[in-house]
């Protein structure tokens, strides 16, 4: 079987690697509401390619020449919410593949807006991105995973998180009961997004934290011969070499200590994933389990 | 003087300077998690390179090809050497010659050696032993050489010297009897038809010579009255003693009042007056002699041997760092 991670960098069709992804992992992942089609009928909707060919009202389509597909009503409704930071410092590669944090979150919410698609959830986007929020509102259906896997593939990481008045206008939906899938790298914390994630926690929605890492961030395996500076920050420049080696990772497990200890507090279940792993264990850890540490490799 | 120049060289580090690139920021790449690392003074790092080494090497060859020219640049390639004054038996050079076997042999141009040694003086390697051979003018003064310079001179007796006239007269026997006249050493032939030897012409007829006639001597023995229409450049000739003189497009013309035809005073004044002229004192023959090397010399004066090439590598060094320049602008 490809790796998945391979497949990430060498492809930009989302479809592809999703289904790729999600081949062995199956339905169901996720408590979706759904009855399915004829439990209560609501109204008959123009078939859409991606439809499936079963929901298709055949005496229907015999009586008036065309394809209409059955809607049916819901019990309830949850939105399934994805929140990508598409920060500059989402653009890190890891050292030792062709990828970087940006790719590979895409990918997982690609796969969770597939997932939400398939059960039949509604499923909106924000991308937090050069101190603004794009919004793609919550909607179901194949074209809303269309839609959304084309803003996931059209986002280039810049620039620094929104102001938390952006994203808490942005966030309008915390009024109805959702299910809010965030994927960034956690660097900045307490951030806008930090404040943002841990108050939907507290409104009482399902909030899932994707905490992404390159080996080379975990191990400090960085090469000692270039300077380094931050992508958000701008100014200033750092030095790395097995002298600051302890020291650096004393620093970055103090504060992933924090982020994880704040998580906790606020039972937000974080996963710590590298973006060396393969993307369809890392997705079914973070669905699966109430998990507020890394997934083991 | 011109050594002088040599002082000019420092301004090569202008270009080098010029070139070097001004400051190199330590090389940075974006790290995300940089926060956690120390901060490191942002280095500017004094790196010793230079941008368009090309062009830079070009113009300190310019720069250097010009103080050259400058300072008239004279490579020492001569060894050691024999310096063979004209008409030297070759049996005589062969055996002073002996002494340095290796050595090249220099024809001089005349018999002035020490002043072709001084000129070329700096040609030579310091080591380089120099022997001359030859029937050596004698200088006024001891010449002095940074070089040990041996003179090995030998008089040669001088040949007897013929001189050939043309006359063109109505009275050739009168012409004939004063060149008869003794004269110290030289012979004077006189010639049915003038030739490429002749040095002297007799012009004693009316009408004017043929156009083709050249020699460097015109002696014209016609009335004045005659001189406007065959010499007309005799008309602003100058007047020394006895003799008036004028310069043509044929030759040196003389005329005289009265041609001392049977005047035998007259005629060995007018023949010594010739001889002055053709051929002037001959200087003694040197004294052989030893000079040992004498660093105090007096540098020769500009030697000129590479300035053509210096001009010419000049010119096109000049020309590529233009165009290279240019290249570089776009």
């Amino acid at each position: 079987m490809l790796d998945s991670g391979a497949l990430i960098a060498h492809t930009t069709k989302l479809e592809l690697v999703i289904r790729h992804v999600l081949a062995g992992l199956g339905h169901g992942i996720h408590a979706g509401r759904e009855r399915g089609a004829g439990v209560e009928f609501s109204e008959y909707r123009a078939y859409a390619p991606g439809d499936e060919w079963r929901r298709v009202d055949w005496k229907l389509m015999a009586r008036a020449d065309r394809y209409f597909v059955r809607e049916a009503e819901r019990d309830s409704h949850v939105a399934v919410w994805l929140v990508l930071d598409a920060t500059a410092s989402m653009l890190e590669p890891s050292r030792s593949m062709p990828l970087t944090k940006l790719q590979y979150a895409r990918v997982i919410l690609a796969c969770v807006a597939a997932i939400a698609q398939r059960q039949g959830d509604a499923f909106g986007l924000v991308v937090c991105q050069g101190e603004r929020a794009h919004v793609t509102p919550a909607a179901r259906g194949p074209r809303q995973l269309q839609r959304v896997l084309a803003q996931l593939n059209r986002t280039e990481a810049e620039g620094t998180l929104p102001g938390q008045d952006t994203l808490r206008a942005s966030l309008h939906f915390s009024a109805a009961p959702s299910a809010v899938f965030v994927a960034g790298d956690f660097l900045d914390w307490p951030s806008p997004l930090s404040e943002a994630v841990l108050r939907l926690r507290r409104m009482r929605h399902d909030v899932r934290a994707l905490c992404l890492q390159t080996e080379a961030e975990v191990e400090g395996g960085f090469d000692p011969a270039l300077a380094y500076r931050d992508p958000e920050w701008g100014e200033g420049v750092f030095r790395f070499g097995p002298d600051v080696r302890a020291a650096y990772l004393r620093n970055r497990d103090a504060h992933f200590a924090q982020v994880v200890a704040d998580c906790r507090k606020n039972d937000l279940p974080m996963l710590c994933a590298r973006i060396e792993q393969a993307p369809g264990e890392v997705l079914r850890t973070w669905l699966n389990k109430r998990v507020y540490a890394a997934v083991r490799t | 003087m011109s050594s002088l120049w040599w002082w000019a060289l420092p301004v090569l580090l202008l270009p080098i300077l010029w070139h070097r690139q001004k400051r190199e920021q330590t090389r940075s790449a974006p790290l995300a998690s940089a926060r956690f690392l120390p901060v490191a003074q942002p280095k500017q790092l004094r790196v010793w390179r230079w941008n368009d080494p090309l062009l830079l090497l070009l113009r300190c060859l310019l720069l250097a090809a010009l103080i050259a020219l400058l300072a008239d640049l004279v490579l020492p390639w001569r060894g050691d050497s024999v310096l063979v004054v004209p008409g030297t038996p070759a049996a005589l050079v062969d055996k002073e010659a002996a002494a340095l076997p290796d050595a090249r042999r220099i024809a001089l141009p005349d018999r002035d050696a020490v002043d072709w040694l001084h000129a070329h003086e700096r040609e030579f390697k310091p080591e380089a032993r120099l022997l001359v051979v030859g029937d050596i003018a004698m200088p006024a003064t001891l010449p002095r050489f940074r070089h040990a310079v041996r003179l090995r001179a030998h008089s040669v007796a001088a040949a007897r010297a013929e001189r050939h006239v043309a006359v063109f007269s109505t009275r050739p026997e009168a012409w004939r009897r004063l060149f008869a006249a003794p004269q110290g050493g030289v012979r004077t032939v006189i010639d049915a038809r003038p030739g490429p030897k002749t040095a002297l012409v007799v012009w004693d007829l009316p009408e004017a010579p043929p156009a083709t006639l050249r020699a460097p001597l015109w002696w014209v023995a016609l009335a004045d009255h005659q001189h406007a229409r065959v010499f007309p450049e005799l008309a602003h000739a100058v007047r020394v003693g006895a003799i008036q003189y004028a310069d043509s497009a044929r030759g040196r013309l003389w005329t005289m009042d009265a041609w001392p035809l049977a005047d035998a005073d007259g005629a060995r004044a007018l023949l010594a007056a010739w001889e002055r002229l053709a051929h002037p004192a001959q200087p003694w023959t040197a004294p052989p002699m030893t000079m040992a090397p004498d660093a105090a010399a007096p540098a020769g004066p500009a030697g000129g041997a590479l300035r053509e090439l210096l001009s010419i590598a000049l010119l096109v060094l000049f020309a590529l760092e233009r165009m290279l320049a240019h290249v570089r602008r776009r």
